[in-house]
């Protein structure tokens, strides 16, 4: 028993970050129509800004762990605002709608964003103290006090995101572009700033997963690329474009990860993963969730 | 026009001059390829240090000298970032752009397996760190290991461990799935077999693997006594021996070819207390020589991480080919490598030789003494210390 909801406590607490990670790249695809292959470079982003301030914060400034990583998380979501900014100026604004040109545009950002990190940080791996010392114990499995924290901050921030899309006139907007663009213009919406605001806001949630694996990860310059695979296979399960999509597609993909490495082992599971991926697009393009064009 | 005269002429024996020096002092490039970013970055990061300080102490005192001329070494390096397709990218850079004739240094199976496939064709003598046997033997001419490998420590680390935990009877095992991780879990089987040490279970993970908790669940709930990382890279077996921790597992701990003792307690911190390690050495420690020391000190103020197994070897192969250059006389990288296994060079752990034609059919393994370490109060303590008795052997008929 306790060996089972180990397993699902370690779904749980992989999966948040997955789906805060996915819903970012899933949103810029369904508002946007474009793929954005940097978005792990904003994750990475926030992930190095925890690395340099946290320590400065605790050790310069002396402040306490947790006004540190509130600190630490409101500028690391700042810095990657102002590179969202940046990248969408000079980059995708030219290129919405535009699948192949926005593809090359995202792989050079990915190209030179990852050198630029390389140059700044280095290459050697960062890491961060934990910010909550202590292990909880939930029905006999064991998770970080840390991690539960974080599980919990990402569950709200999902929350949020789906009461912003439900309730409010951003979300409104961003539901029409996403289900057709023209017919939300003759509606009056302006497309380029809905998209910006998309776009805004798929980069804040990149960049709070990025925040939030900080202290539980090796920082590297590299890190977003990682989670960049895995949030691709999770948007494309869940369907392309689709938010419900993308939470279902974090914890399935967190639940081979967990059932499967547990079962078999962490390459099996791997595997199986991309084996997903080719029966789903065989059998259901669309993804779960995600609307058959027609 | 007398002033014009005189000045030409003193340009012309300044150029003369240069022209002579140019002819006499030539540059040759050592190339380095190891990773520089993610998890195994702080192997490359001191592998590039310790062949620059190396190629430094050649180069102030007069550089290498054969047939004639004085070559000042240069240090060309590029991250591999431990994967095969990078490491194609490095040999292609290395060997057809910047020339190399010579590789001092190449770290990963899989990369230097991608370096040998154009190395060996293209007449290029390489030092590498590659624990797989796959990367050895006749097939490889040109090719010559520069740190103990699997065959050298296993055998020692895990009869130690063994030795000190006498109850110890099961052992979990990890490895990268990949070249590294595949030659080197043959090798353990075996060593943990001869022991007596059942292994209850042998897994894969993939490089690149952000989460550790599905991992260390598993390997938890195996209840192993001993838990062994082998080829895991620091950051990540520093992952997994926290993971551990958070589950309540507490049992001996094993990382063959763990090195970087400041990297697994960063990430890991007192998870790691204890761990066995297979690649680290107390270079500060009473069995260091003085040349340890100093390189081990100046590599932990210029890096934040002491030397160790892996990447003093970068040091070891620029001393092993100077020696084996000056004493053929030449730069040719086919008669160095004839010569290297006929050599006693002065490496950082005192005299060494080339030899172990016995296991892998070529004599072109380097004999050091191999090093048991244990993680004891944040510290690398070292445990045991084996010397090679073809390296006692070689000494001695040596006279050293």
């Amino acid at each position: 028993m306790d060996l089972y909801v180990q397993l699902v406590v370690n779904t749980l607490q992989v999966g948040a970050v997955y789906v805060l990670f996915s819903l970012g790249l899933t949103l810029i695809f369904g508002v946007m129509k474009i793929v954005n292959f940097a978005h792990g470079e904003f994750f990475t982003a926030a992930a190095l800004s925890m690395a340099v301030t946290v320590p400065w914060f605790t050790g310069a400034l002396g402040l306490g762990a947790i006004p540190t990583f509130v600190l630490s998380f409101c500028i690391s979501i700042a810095v990657v605002l102002v590179l969202g900014v940046v990248v969408y100026k000079f980059g995708f604004e030219r290129y919405l709608r535009d699948l192949i040109g926005s593809f090359i545009v995202s792989i050079g950002f990915v190209l030179l964003l990852e050198g630029v990190y390389l140059e700044i940080f280095g290459g050697a791996p960062r890491v961060i103290a934990p910010i909550i010392p202590g292990v909880a114990n939930i029905l006999g499995a064991a998770i970080t006090w840390q991690r539960l924290a974080i599980v919990l901050l990402a569950l709200l921030i999902t929350f949020g995101l789906y009461l912003l899309v439900t309730r409010t006139r951003l979300g409104l907007a961003l539901r029409a572009v996403a289900e057709d663009q023209e017919a939300a213009m003759l509606q009056g919406i302006k497309y380029k700033r809905v998209a910006l605001q998309g776009f805004l806001i798929g980069c804040g949630l990149a960049a709070a997963a990025g925040a939030f694996m900080a202290p539980l990860t090796a920082i590297t310059t590299f890190m977003g690329s990682d989670f960049l695979i895995k949030a691709f296979i999770i948007i494309i399960i869940g369907g392309l474009g689709s938010i419900p999509g993308a939470i279902i597609g974090g914890f399935l993909i967190a639940a081979i990860e967990s059932f499967g490495g547990y079962y078999f082992d962490s390459s099996t599971a791997t595997m199986a993963l991309f084996v997903l991926v080719i029966v789903g697009l065989l059998v259901r393009p669309q993804g779960i969730m995600g609307h058959a064009e027609r | 026009m007398r002033k014009i005269t005189g000045l030409t002429m003193a340009a012309g024996a300044i150029a003369g001059l240069a022209m002579m020096s140019a002819a006499q002092a030539e540059t040759l490039k050592l190339g380095l390829t190891g990773p520089k970013s993610g998890a195994a970055a702080a192997w490359g990061i001191g592998f590039e240090w310790a062949a620059e300080q190396a190629a430094e102490k050649i180069n102030k005192a007069g550089g290498i000298k054969a047939g004639g001329k004085t070559y000042t070494l240069e240090i060309v390096s590029y991250d591999n970032q431990y994967n095969a397709t990078e490491g194609a990218k490095v040999a292609q850079t290395l060997l057809n752009r910047d020339e190399v004739k010579f590789v001092v240094g190449s770290i990963g199976t899989a990369p230097v397996k991608a370096l040998q496939s154009l190395s060996e064709r293209k007449g290029v003598l390489i030092f590498t760190t590659a624990w797989g046997p796959s990367a050895k033997g006749p097939s490889f001419p040109l090719t010559f290991t520069q740190i103990n490998t699997p065959a050298e420590v296993l055998d020692q680390l895990y009869g130690y461990v063994a030795k000190q935990h006498p109850d110890a009877k099961t052992v979990a095992m990890l490895n990268p799935n990949d070249a590294t991780g595949q030659d080197t879990e043959k090798v353990a089987q075996k060593s943990w077999a001869k022991l007596g040490v059942k292994v209850l279970s042998s897994d894969w993970y993939e490089r690149g693997t952000t989460e550790f908790q599905p991992i260390a669940t598993k390997l938890a709930s195996i209840k192993p006594d001993i838990i062994d990382l082998s080829t895991t890279p620091p950051n990540d077996a520093g992952a997994i021996l926290k993971e551990m921790r958070v589950l309540g597992w507490k049992g001996v701990q094993v990382v063959s070819a763990g090195t970087s003792s400041a990297s697994l307690i960063k990430v890991a911190g007192d998870a790691v207390e204890g761990t066995y390690m297979g690649l680290a050495a107390d270079f500060d420690g009473p069995a260091a020589t003085p040349i340890q020391r100093e390189l081990n000190k100046g590599a932990t103020a210029a890096n934040g991480d002491p030397l160790n197994v892996i990447t003093i070897g970068a040091w070891d192969a620029v001393m092993a080919l100077k020696a084996a250059i000056e004493k053929c006389d030449c730069v040719d990288p086919k008669k160095v490598a004839e010569t290297l296994p006929t050599i006693v060079f002065e490496s950082s752990y005192g005299p060494a030789a080339f030899g172990a034609k016995d296991v892998y059919g070529t004599p072109q393994q380097l004999l050091v003494p191999t090093i048991v370490t244990q993680i004891s109060g944040g510290k690398v303590v070292e445990r045991q210390r084996v010397i090679p008795p073809e390296l006692e052997a070689r000494l001695k008929a040596a006279g050293k």
